[in-house]
C-alpha cells in the first residue's frame, strides 16, 4: 500500500508515563500494553478504545520503577489520561501512574520528559516501627519489607 | 489543588512518603483523612517544610451509631483541622449532613449508602461537604464499578440541583494510589462531567483547610468579625 499523503495520515501524540511499583514488582512491555488494552476496554468500550488507540512505543521498568511512551490519536489525550489513571494492577502487582507529559513527537516526549536517567537503587537494612527490617531505598524514598508486603516510607521515618 | 489520603496504620504509606509523591504530582496539599482509630504519627509542619506541600490534619469518624459519633466528632474538633464522617449508611449520611461541626461527608454511597435530595439539602444548609470518591472508579471492577460509576452521577446530579458543597477524592492508602490532578480531570472528562467539576472538587479541601485555620486563629471571632492587632494606638 503506498503511504498517505502527509496531510491526510494520522496525527499521534506521545504521552510521557511514570510508572512505580514495590521494588519486587516485575512488568514487561507486553503485560503493560495488554492491561492498558483492558482498561481501554473497561473505561470506554470497544468505541472509545478504538478512538484512543493506545499503543506501548517504548518501556522500561525495573527495581519498581519504570517509565513508558504511550501513543494516541491527537485530540484523544484526556481519554488517554483517564485510561492510565485508571491502571490500578499490571499483573496483578499495584502500579502508580502518572502522565508527565505530552508531546508531537516520540523524541520530543523522551527529551522533554523521560531524559532524568533512572535513580540508583541500594538495598540495606533499616530501623523502622521499632526493628530492622530488609528495605530498598531509592532517592531518600524507601520500600520498607514487613511480613509479605512492602510500607511506603521515606528516609524521615527511619529510626 | 488538595487531595485526601489515608496513611500509615489505615494504608500502606506513610505520610512523608505520601507527601513526596503528592508534591511530585503538583498536588498544592494533602489532607491526611486516617479513621479516628487508626491515627498516625507525624510531624505535620516538618514534613511539609521538607517537600514543599501543605499537610493538614484531618480524621475521619468511624462509628457504629449517632451519638457515639457525636462524641468522636466533638473530641476531634478542636484539634484536627478536618473532620469528616465515614459515610455510607442511610443513619450515618443523615447524621454527618445534619452537623455543622463537620467539614466532609465521606464515600456516601459506599456498601448500601445512598443518599435523597433531603440529605443534598441539609448538607448544602449545614455546609458539610459531600465526597464524590473516584476510588471505585479508580480501583474496582465489573459490577461493583458500574454501581460506583451510577451513583456518582445519581450524586453529581442531586449536589448541582442543590448547588452543595462537595469535594473530590481518589481515596489512595497508598503512594501508588496517588493520581494526579491533570489525570483525575481526563478521568472526569470521561466520565461525562467537566475538568472544572474535578478541579473545583480536589480545591475544596484546600477552601475548607483555609476557613477551618481562619476559624481556629485567636483573629478570628465570628464570620465577618476579627480582631485586630492594635498596635497603632
Amino acid at each position: 500500500m503506498n503511504p498517505l499523503p502527509k496531510h491526510v495520515r494520522q496525527r499521534w501524540r506521545y504521552l510521557a508515563v511514570e510508572l512505580e511499583s514495590w521494588p519486587n514488582t516485575a512488568i514487561d512491555r507486553r503485560a503493560f500494553q495488554r492491561e492498558l488494552w483492558f482498561a481501554a476496554q473497561n473505561l470506554l468500550g470497544d468505541v472509545g478504545s478504538s478512538r484512543v488507540d493506545l499503543t506501548v512505543e517504548q518501556f522500561t521498568f525495573e527495581d519498581g520503577q519504570g517509565n513508558a511512551i504511550v501513543r494516541t490519536r491527537r485530540g484523544a489525550t484526556a481519554d488517554a489520561r483517564a485510561v492510565l489513571a485508571c491502571l490500578a494492577d499490571v499483573a496483578d502487582e499495584p502500579v502508580g501512574v502518572r502522565v508527565s507529559g505530552v508531546s508531537g513527537t516520540v523524541r520530543a516526549c523522551e527529551e522533554k520528559y523521560l531524559g532524568s536517567r533512572p535513580e540508583a537503587t541500594e538495598h540495606s537494612d533499616v530501623a523502622f516501627a521499632g526493628a530492622d527490617r530488609s528495605a530498598v531505598v531509592r532517592n531518600g524514598r524507601v520500600d520498607v519489607r514487613i511480613d509479605e508486603g512492602f510500607v511506603g516510607a521515606t528516609q524521615r521515618d527511619l529510626e | 489543588m488538595y487531595e485526601a489520603v489515608h496513611a500509615r496504620p489505615d494504608g500502606e504509606s506513610t505520610v512523608s512518603r505520601l507527601a513526596s509523591t503528592a508534591a511530585e504530582y503538583g498536588f498544592a496539599g494533602i489532607v491526611i483523612r486516617n479513621h479516628g482509630d487508626a491515627l498516625p504519627d507525624y510531624d505535620r509542619a516538618s514534613i511539609a517544610d521538607t517537600y514543599g506541600i501543605d499537610v493538614v490534619s484531618g480524621v475521619e469518624v468511624r462509628a457504629e451509631d449517632r451519638s457515639r459519633a457525636s462524641g468522636f466528632v466533638g473530641n476531634h474538633r478542636e484539634s484536627k483541622t478536618i473532620v469528616a464522617v465515614h459515610g455510607g449508611d442511610l443513619d450515618m449520611n443523615r447524621f454527618a449532613v445534619e452537623q455543622p461541626a463537620v467539614d466532609v461527608l465521606a464515600h456516601p454511597m459506599a456498601g448500601d449508602g445512598d443518599v435523597d435530595h433531603v440529605v443534598v439539602k441539609t448538607a448544602a444548609e449545614n455546609s458539610v461537604h459531600i465526597e464524590w470518591s473516584l476510588r471505585e472508579v479508580l480501583r474496582a471492577e465489573g459490577g461493583q464499578r458500574v454501581s460506583a460509576l451510577r451513583d456518582l452521577t445519581k450524586l453529581r446530579d442531586l449536589i448541582q440541583e442543590y448547588d452543595a458543597p462537595y469535594v473530590v477524592s481518589a481515596d489512595p492508602r497508598t503512594h501508588l494510589q496517588l493520581r494526579a490532578p491533570r489525570d483525575l480531570a481526563g478521568l472526569g472528562e470521561a466520565l461525562d462531567c467537566s475538568e472544572s467539576w474535578i478541579e473545583s472538587g480536589l480545591a475544596a479541601w484546600g477552601t475548607l483547610t483555609t476557613r477551618n485555620r481562619e476559624r481556629t486563629s485567636e483573629h478570628f471571632v465570628e464570620p465577618g468579625v476579627r480582631r485586630e492587632a492594635s498596635d497603632d494606638r
